[in-house]
Formats: C-alpha cells, sequence, structure tokens
C-alpha cells in the first residue's frame, strides 16, 4: 500500500530524513517510534504529499506522491500533529467542510459525520464550537477529520497526545478496530502506546531507521533483552552463587550484587526463561528464594538500547540490532 | 472545482465569523455615506448625482485610499496565521490543487468587498426615490469596475501573506506595495528627461487609476480594460501560489 524508496529530506544543511526505505502492505498497522526529532513528522509530511522530498519516491497505491499528488490525497486520511482544526467552526460544520473538500454529497457528508462522531465518542457534542473544546476533544474531532473520508490509508502524528488516560485506552481501542479495514502509520514517542497498538514497528533515530520488524522479532533481536531475576535471603556466599548460576547449562551471564539490606539480587541471561533450572538448583543448595520472575524484554528495553547505541558508538551511522542470539524472547 | 468551491465557502463563512469584517463593512458604509453627501451637498454647484456616485465608486482617490487598505487587512491572516496553526498542512494535503485554495481566498476577499461596494446601489436608490435618477447603467459598471479591482488587491494581499509569517507584517507590506503601485506611475508622469519619459511608459502597464477612469467610471465596458484587471490579478494569484509552493520545499 504504501513504498518508500531512500526517502531523504535535508532542511538546509540539516538532513532530517536520510535514505530510508520501507513498505506498508495493506491492512497493516504501523507504529513510527523514536525520540523528538527524529524524523517521524517529516517522514509522514512526505507520505501525505505535504513536504516534497529531496530525494527518493514514495508510492501509496501504485502512485507517486509527487506526479499524481492528488490521487495520494485522495487516499489518505492524515492527522497533522498539530491538530488544525477551524476554532470558530462548529464540530459539524469542521466535518462537513471535510466532506465538501473531498467531494462527498451533502447527504453523504452528514451521514458520514454522524457515524465519524460517534467513534470517538463525540456525538453530543457536535454543535459545539471548537474553539470552546478541551485538548483532548479537539484532537478526537481531528481523529474524525481524518476518518471522514473513510480513507484506505490513516497517517496519524502522535493520535495520543494531550488525552487522558481513560481517551487514551479508547482511542487504542478506535485505532485497533480500524485496523482490520485500513492501513494504518502512526507516530509515538511513548511506548506503552506503539506495544498496544501496533504489530509491527519502525523506530526512527536521527532520520534512520533503527530498527524495523514486529515487536518479538525485534525483541528477539535485542539478545539479552530478558532475564529471569533471582532474589536469595542473606546469608548468601555471593562468589560461589555467582559459579554455580554460571555453571548450569543454558546460562550465558550472570550478575549478582549484594544488596543494601544483605540479600543478593542476580541477573541471570541465557537461553530463554531458566526460572525451572535456576528454581531446581537454589533447592538443591538450600539457597532461601526470595523472588524468581522472568522479566519480559519489552519494546522499551529495545528502544533505550538502540538509542544509546546510536548516540554513543555510531554518532551518524545506522545500527541494525543484532541478529537473533536469544531464542526463547517471548 | 468542487475544492475550489468548498475554499470559497468556507473562506467567506469565516470572515463573517469575525468581527474584523463587521467592523469593517460598517466603516465602509460611513465613509462612503460622508464622501457621498459631501459631493451631494457642495453649495456651490448644486446636487451632482452621478458625479458623488462615482466619487464612492472609484472616481476619486477616497474610495482608492480605502481599497488599498481594506484589500491587505482582509487577506492578511489567509494564509500567513493558517500556515502557523497548521491549517494550511491540512488544506494542502487534502485533495485540492495548490491553486483551488489560494484562488478559493482570493474569492471570497473579492466577494466581500463587492458586497461592500454594493452599498453605492442604496445610495442611488435613495437618490432615485428623492426624484434624481441616477445613471444606473454606469453605476453598475463602475461597481463592477470596482470589484474587478478589488479582485486584484486582492490577489496582490495574498501573496503578501504567504510571503510574510505575520498578518500585521503582511497587512503592511501589502499596503505598502499597493500605494506603490498606485501612486507610483501618477508620479513618474511628472518626471522629466528621457529616463523619466521611459519609466513613465513602462508604469503605464500597471497604472490601475488611468485604466478605471478610462472605462469604467465613464460608464464604458470595454474589454481591454477588463482584460487589464484579470490579467494582472491572475499574475498576482499565480505568484501567490508560486509562493505557497516554494513554502512547501523550505519546510
Amino acid at each position: 500500500m504504501i513504498d518508500v524508496q531512500h526517502l531523504s529530506r535535508r532542511f538546509g544543511p540539516h538532513l532530517a530524513v536520510d535514505d530510508i526505505s520501507f513498505r506498508l502492505e495493506r491492512g497493516e498497522v504501523v507504529g513510527f517510534l523514536g525520540p523528538n526529532g527524529a524524523g517521524k513528522t517529516t517522514t509522514m509530511r512526505m507520505l501525505t504529499g505535504f513536504l516534497p522530498p529531496s530525494g527518493g519516491t514514495v508510492r501509496v497505491d501504485g502512485f507517486d506522491v509527487l506526479k499524481d499528488s492528488l490521487a495520494v490525497r485522495a487516499r489518505i486520511g492524515y492527522l497533522p500533529e498539530s491538530v488544525p482544526l477551524y476554532r470558530e467552526l462548529r464540530v459539524q460544520e469542521m466535518l462537513w467542510f471535510q466532506g465538501r473538500l473531498r467531494g462527498l454529497s451533502r447527504a453523504e457528508a452528514r451521514r458520514r459525520t454522524g457515524v465519524v462522531l460517534e467513534r470517538v465518542g463525540l456525538a453530543e457534542r457536535a454543535r459545539s464550537l471548537i474553539g470552546c473544546l478541551s485538548k483532548g476533544q479537539r484532537q478526537r474531532v481531528g481523529l474524525a477529520v481524518a476518518l471522514l473520508p473513510e480513507p484506505e490509508v490513516l497517517v496519524l502524528d502522535e493520535p495520543t497526545s494531550g488525552l487522558d488516560p481513560l481517551q487514551r485506552l479508547e482511542v487504542r481501542a478506535l485505532i485497533r478496530e480500524l485496523s482490520k479495514e485500513r492501513t494504518v502509520l502512526l507516530s509515538s514517542h511513548i511506548l506503552p502506546e506503539i506495544e498496544a497498538t501496533c504489530p509491527r514497528v519502525i523506530i526512527l533515530q536521527r532520520g534512520h531507521i533503527a530498527a524495523d520488524g514486529t515487536q518479538t522479532e525485534l525483541v528477539a533481536r535485542l539478545g539479552g533483552g530478558g532475564f529471569v531475576r533471582l532474589e536469595l535471603a542473606r546469608p548468601v556466599e555471593l562468589e560461589r552463587a555467582r559459579t554455580d548460576l554460571a555453571a548450569l547449562s543454558g546460562v550465558h551471564s550472570v550478575e549478582a550484587q549484594l544488596l543494601a539490606d544483605g540479600n543478593a539480587a542476580c541477573e541471570v541471561r541465557g537461553e530463554g526463561d531458566l526460572r525451572g533450572a535456576l528454581g531446581a538448583l537454589a533447592h538443591a543448595r538450600g539457597w532461601t528464594v526470595r523472588e524468581l520472575s522472568w522479566q519480559r524484554p519489552t519494546l522499551e528495553k529495545l528502544f533505550t538500547h538502540i538509542a544509546f547505541e546510536l548516540e554513543h558508538e555510531h554518532p551518524a551511522g545506522s545500527v541494525r540490532a543484532a541478529p537473533p542470539s536469544a531464542e526463547g524472547a517471548a | 472545482m468542487k475544492g475550489l468551491a468548498a475554499i470559497y465557502r468556507r473562506e467567506l463563512a469565516g470572515l463573517f465569523l469575525a468581527p474584523l469584517a463587521w467592523i469593517l463593512l460598517l466603516v465602509v458604509l460611513f465613509y462612503q455615506a460622508y464622501f457621498f453627501l459631501l459631493v451631494l451637498s457642495n453649495p456651490s454647484r448644486g446636487p451632482e448625482v452621478n458625479e458623488a456616485l462615482s466619487l464612492v465608486l472609484g472616481g476619486g482617490y477616497p474610495f482608492w485610499l480605502l481599497l488599498l487598505t481594506l484589500a491587505p487587512l482582509l487577506t492578511m491572516r489567509m494564509i500567513s496565521e493558517e500556515s502557523r496553526s497548521g491549517l494550511l498542512e491540512f488544506l494542502l494535503t487534502a485533495p485540492v490543487a495548490d491553486g483551488a485554495v489560494v484562488v478559493g481566498k482570493a474569492m471570497a476577499a473579492t466577494t466581500f468587498l463587492a458586497l461592500a461596494w454594493s452599498s453605492a446601489f442604496l445610495f442611488g436608490l435613495l437618490v432615485q426615490f428623492l426624484g434624481a435618477p441616477p445613471d444606473w447603467g454606469q453605476l453598475f459598471t463602475a461597481w463592477l469596475g470596482a470589484s474587478l479591482a478589488s479582485g486584484l488587491f486582492c490577489a496582490l494581499g495574498l501573496v503578501s501573506s504567504a510571503l510574510f509569517s505575520t498578518p500585521l507584517l503582511a497587512a503592511f507590506m501589502a499596503i505598502l506595495a499597493n500605494i506603490a503601485m498606485f501612486a507610483l506611475p501618477p508620479l513618474v508622469r511628472s518626471l522629466h528627461g528621457p529616463a523619466g519619459a521611459l519609466l513613465a511608459q513602462v508604469l503605464e502597464r500597471i497604472d490601475v487609476f488611468r485604466h478605471f477612469q478610462g472605462s469604467f467610471q465613464a460608464g464604458v465596458l470595454d474589454s481591454a480594460h477588463v482584460i487589464f484587471f484579470l490579467a494582472w490579478t491572475a499574475a498576482a494569484l499565480f505568484l501567490a501560489v508560486r509562493v505557497v509552493e516554494s513554502r512547501r520545499w523550505l519546510g
């Protein structure tokens, strides 16, 4: 549905997006993740035809964004980061205007206005002035405006910013529901947001694609992202415990340290979830176990890992995550 | 075309939803009525109905002063503010050509001014009832010419609004440009020497006042003068569209 090849964008001397390529199939939901200034918004603006690329091509449903700009725009529903709305209009008037811009008939625009307002939970505010709405409500009006033309592709730039936790849950549910019928590309710098809604994630960092894959793939690639946490009650012979743990088959590394209260905390990394083996070992050695838990690898760890790596080792280059080393990351 | 109609309707509604438009309408009405009465009640020459009506529709400097300041005030926000608030991003990512966005805005502002100038018809009706029927044909051509001239100055205002990022600066620069465009040809005409003559010949091509006087004010609908206004309006609109497009490239 969306095919991006070697896309670049510079602003004067600053290279905001540097040679990125990716494809989105029909019906895919993809999250753009990255710190502020990573190039998320710039990329989205190029996809929607607002900014012309400095290099590379963007195709939406086979149409080139520069050559067939209007055909591309007709297929995309776009919610910009700034949520542009005419503050002096009423909610329904804004939606009717969007309907007219998209060439809908009057009756059709009115019917869809009712539908999308119901969907974003603003049906009772249809006659309110947009200027009088709260930030969260305006955000949802913006979403309704993007949804009105029933586009095949939805590009949402930070769709949940400014919403309270409850509304955020609602919008996430809405996006999941939409993803059944449409291609969705959304951006966020909030990790749980992406984890909750997008099966596939593209991590942008300084204008490069730092990682691209499903959440499980990415987390698996991280290698050592997940580990078993074992806490032993004092008195503990730390060195002994460390060597015992390291001698266990399947264990790759052990980090053990004494806590302030005299108990020992160990982080055991190895092939997948080693809780069973660790528990048996603790039983055999007669250790008193305070905690034995599987720390699931998260996107957040992956993200900080990649961001950190780029900042410190390759300040300007793209780094692919290491090949899979931990099999059982789940 | 559907997109153009949608933009036009939205911009016109936007003008009337803001207080500025109503204030400007009121100012126009008082201002025009004052000059109308001034000529009509001239004791030395007696009431000259047609002369008074032509004064409020382009026949004298008061009208032009009004037009040169009103057009920039109406158009100043149309691109500069929308670019800041992100609304331009919304319009330019809708399936509507850039040209339609700019032309729709220019048409809305021109419609507003045409409506403001139509107050002259009220004055015409008034004197008709009072027993001195005006020359309606001349009045209508003058109104048409005033509307065409408004279109030109609104298009120039949009160029300024696209160039400058704050509405106030856009209005200020547009007023300066308008005054230059209006006042330079007669100024240069008074210059002596070959250079002055050449310059005067060049500036003749943009002499709005002269083209207006030569046709609409006299009650003659001359296609050459209609085309003069339409061509310069089209040129200004083209420039405005180009500036908007260049904004995309700059980001």
